[in-house]
């Protein structure tokens, strides 16, 4: 026998021991339907609460580290979680006193209202980035009894309540000792973040079992959640599931097979609109479409020529066709945006804004652009709109002063990072030409960008977006107060109004809410007017989760992987975990 | 002595290119536009907080005092703390590059020994059929897209027959139940490679094939494979014996440099198949300005690298007995 056949004779008979041993492995796996089964796109990077800034080590630590209250999910008013009952407000002295339900650590021990303080203690000595911010205005906590919390502050401060009250608490148990090792280190916050944590204590409804890295993330059900069996918010909380296990799946394509062969039951990441008519015929596949807190937006350097003026920055607002961006590109899944508040935090959304461009076809908005620039002072050597009163293409556009527009640059994230803002700023690129500005769409690698735009101030005009705002609106303040227009500053477009810092201040200081609302409306409809940011749109989260293995998902804002959705999630066999 | 001398001087060259590996790293990294925490978009993040964080990374440091840190602390054995990780990076690497190593390395030796094997039997047959079939076959190989091909065998041999996992290097139910011996742990591996290996395999074979067709060619054409025909050895001892050991020397040198380059894995094959490999971190590393980890992860395939270049020159040596140093 010739020795190739041989060979060949011998490796296939090899092939086939090797599969035959495998195929069982295949077959033999059943189904556990107390596992639901979840699909990461990234591995969280820690389970270091003070370091965790990824969104996949954020969720699966939102599930094991809880806060005072919570946002109801279908009103978006805070509910007492951990807390008792509303927090009480004491203006003379501002404070707030909170009494705290009865609920213990994974380990055993009880909560108290010395780790409230103890968490509070963390954050402001070390600095703690994220938190810090949330933290720095509470002069002192008192602890009268274990289970009352009061929180005495600098001065009156409204997300306080919003964001203070809504930042996980941690176990004074397990911290004490890694914050005492961290002080004694010449960089106490680094020796605090780096701390690897191997098994978080929290009072949450899961714990962790095991992290496996770069495989899974299996969580259990914490036997000592305080809400277990409780009704909040009108709500009987399980969790009904005695297992989470979190899988990473690099790619959608992956992970939606996955979804439909019945490997994960749900993908914890958005779903492209591409898939979705391939998920309906699936009849085991259910699809939810949800609002996030996100807003996507066209911003301009209002230091300089010609972002300066107002009016310029009103035509192109009138230009962006933000219908055709959600049509074509987001492939209509997504929301028109006008306003920098999402449309779905309903609270402090402002609808009464001006809405450039509303309803137009092309033409109309290149007529009336131009009309807003042509009684701004500007001029052309060719108008986009003849005597005749016909759209045709503008040329050599120039200012009030007469000088000629310079070219200049929308930069925007590159096409691999974000499809929809790249080719966003292609399409804006295209419709400012037809109206003679001398415009380039440039994508830039999204470091480089926030450096040339937030760092540097180099830039005319860039597509950002920002895929998980707060639900409290104080970002307005942080985005447009003069104050914050600094290197590093949030104000990236240098927008400087003092009429608007004035009520941004008083926002930040209005603790009722009825009244903080109106001064939010306001600074919307200034921002509106003025223009420094175009809002253009707000993607649909739209998310996939198995119908015959698990029931009950809870939607909200920001989609159904939320706390109440693991809390309350069923297997649909009718068994539960108990 | 001659040898010896060789690998004197070689091992001179090599620390002076790895100090400028070094430094090179060092400099990309940070001229680069951005720093760890350019990219925490989060407006609850203030400039002031953003900056305290900077200064706790020891990134408000001038540059020239972290060049000294950073060669005090490689030569010290501290390759540093990731940023996003927050734990050493040495443990990161650690846990990442056997996976990487057992999936590349695995899929590099099977190809390269099967494309030896074909690219043999290919020259041997040039011009007839069984020559035009398999160079075709290795050309596709050769061009086939990674990412494409890896989608179309999950779809294939994993969602659709169901044979093979989807994704990852295992089973969660397997691992974490108790009464799972080790064989079993073994197969599950196994079973979770075959897919990501065979994709692997189909993309390198064709490559070491007609690098073997082409090397086999040029020694047939050489006077001692003459004589051994005029001494009337048989065809099979004359292609086994006295061509291929003399033809594979470039698939050699081929096989020591892509198991040296094997190191830093194949993001896309570790993303599409989520095989937890060195390749995605060190991606996730450089996209995130995680200086420690990138900088860890490229001195670990520079070091490899250089070293497998020495052994593949040694081995040559020991292979070709006309080469002297």
């Amino acid at each position: 026998m010739d020795i190739a056949t041989a060979l060949k004779r011998k490796s296939l008979f090899l092939i086939h021991i090797f599969i035959i041993l495998l195929l069982p492995l295949s077959c033999g796996k059943q189904p556990d339907h107390h596992f639901l089964k979840i699909g990461l796109h990234e591995e969280p990077k820690t389970l270091n609460i003070w370091l965790a800034s990824d969104a996949n080590s954020k969720k699966i630590l939102s599930l094991i580290y809880q806060p005072l209250y919570l946002r109801d999910p279908e009103t978006l008013n805070l509910i007492p979680w951990l807390a008792d009952g509303e927090p009480k407000y004491h203006p003379g002295t501002i404070s707030y006193t909170v009494r705290l339900k009865p609920a213990k650590w994974s380990d055993g021990s009880d909560v108290t209202s010395k780790d409230v303080a103890f968490t509070a203690g963390i954050i402001k000595e070390f600095r703690v980035p994220r938190y810090y911010s949330s933290w720095k205005f509470i002069k002192r906590i008192e602890t009268p009894n274990s289970r009352t919390v009061r929180f005495y502050l600098e001065e009156p401060t409204a997300i306080f309540l919003t964001r203070t009250l809504t930042s996980s608490i941690v176990s004074t148990k397990e911290w004490t000792s890694i914050a005492q090792s961290a002080r004694a280190k010449q960089k106490p916050l680094a020796a605090l973040i780096n701390q690897k944590i191997e098994k978080p204590v929290g009072c949450g409804p899961f714990v962790l079992k095991k992290w496996q890295r770069g495989t899974y993330v299996h969580l259990e059900k914490n036997r000592y959640f305080f809400g277990l069996r409780e009704n909040i918010g009108g709500r009987i909380l399980g969790p009904y599931v005695n297992d989470l296990l979190f899988k990473v799946y690099g790619t959608a394509d992956v992970a939606v097979l996955a979804l439909k062969k019945g490997s994960i039951d749900m993908f914890l990441w958005g779903i492209q609109p591409g898939y979705i008519d391939d998920l309906k015929r699936h009849k085991n596949i259910q699809l939810f479409y949800s609002k996030k807190s996100a807003v996507y937006f066209m911003g301009f350097n209002l230091r300089s020529p010609p972002f300066n003026d107002v009016s310029l920055r009103r035509a192109i607002a009138v230009l962006v066709d933000k219908e055709f961006i959600i049509s074509r590109i987001l492939q209509k899944y997504g929301t028109p945006m006008d306003s920098i508040v999402p449309p779905g935090n309903q609270h402090w959304f402002c609808s009464d804004v001006p809405r450039y461009g509303e309803g137009m076809d092309r033409n109309h908005r290149i007529k009336t652009a131009y009309h807003i620039l042509e009684k701004a002072g500007y001029t052309w050597e060719e108008p986009p709109v003849d005597g005749s009163d016909r759209v045709v293409l503008g040329k050599g556009i120039r200012l009030p002063n007469g000088q000629l527009m310079e070219k200049f640059t929308i930069l925007t994230p590159p096409a691999d990072y974000d499809p929809h803002r790249a080719m966003s700023g292609m399409m804006i690129q295209e419709w400012l030409r037809a109206l003679g500005m001398p415009v380039l769409s440039r994508p830039m690698a999204f470091g480089a960008l926030i450096t040339q735009v937030k760092g540097r101030h180099e830039f005319d005009a860039f597509i950002l977006g920002y895929g998980r705002l707060s639900l409290d609106p104080d970002y307005l303040r942080n985005f447009f107060h003069s104050a914050n227009d600094k290197q590093g500053g949030w104000n990236m477009s240098g927008y400087n109004n003092p009429e608007f810092d004035h009520i941004a201040e008083k926002s930040a200081h209005e603790m009722n809410q009825e009244q903080r609302q109106k001064l939010i409306f306001k600074m919307q409809k200034i921002i509106m007017a003025d223009v420094p940011y175009i809002p253009i749109y707000n993607p649909a989260l739209i998310e996939a989760v198995r119908k015959d293995t698990f029931g009950g998902w809870v939607e909200t804002l920001d989609g159904i992987g939320n706390l109440w959705s693991f809390c309350l999630v069923k297997p649909n066999s009718g068994k539960t975990g108990q | 002595m001659e040898i010896r001398r060789f690998i004197l001087k070689r091992l001179i060259e090599i620390f002076v290119i790895f100090f400028v590996i070094l430094t090179v790293l060092f400099l990309l990294f940070r001229l680069a536009p951005g720093d760890p925490v350019t990219r925490m978009v989060d407006p609850t993040l203030t400039p002031e907080d953003a900056a305290h964080l900077i200064a706790q990374l020891g990134l408000d440091q001038p540059i020239w005092l972290q060049y000294i840190y950073y060669l005090k602390n490689f030569f010290t054995g501290n390759f540093g703390i990731s940023f996003h990780y927050g734990v050493a990076v040495f443990s990161i690497i650690l846990n990442r590059l056997p996976n990487t190593i057992l999936l590349f390395s695995t899929s590099i030796l099977l190809s390269a020994f099967a494309g030896v094997f074909w690219g043999k039997i290919a020259s041997w047959h040039k011009g007839k059929k069984t020559d035009t079939w398999m160079t075709l076959g290795a050309l596709i190989c050769h061009t086939l897209f990674l990412p494409w091909l890896a989608l179309i065998m999950i779809w294939i041999f994993g969602f659709n027959i169901g044979w093979f996992p989807l994704n990852g290097m295992i089973s969660p139910e397997i691992w974490m139940d108790s009464s799972s011996g080790f064989w079993l742990k073994f197969l599950d591996v196994a079973h979770h490679m075959v897919l990501p290996l065979a994709t692997l395999f189909l993309i390198h074979f064709g490559s070491y094939l007609l690098l073997m067709r082409s090397s086999m060619l040029d020694t047939l054409k050489e006077d001692y494979i003459l004589t051994a025909r005029a001494k009337g050895l048989a065809e099979k001892v004359i292609r086994n014996q006295h061509a291929a050991p003399n033809a594979a020397l470039p698939v050699v040198t081929s096989v020591g440099i892509s198991l040296a380059f094997s190191l830093s894995g194949g993001a896309l094959t570790e993303t599409v198949f989520s095989w937890p490999g060195i390749g995605r971190e060190l991606v996730f590393a450089v996209s995130n300005s995680d200086y420690p980890l990138a900088q860890a992860s490229f001195l670990l395939i520079a070091t490899v690298v250089l070293i497998s270049n020495l052994v593949v020159d040694v081995l040559y040596a020991y292979l070709d007995p006309r080469i002297k140093y």
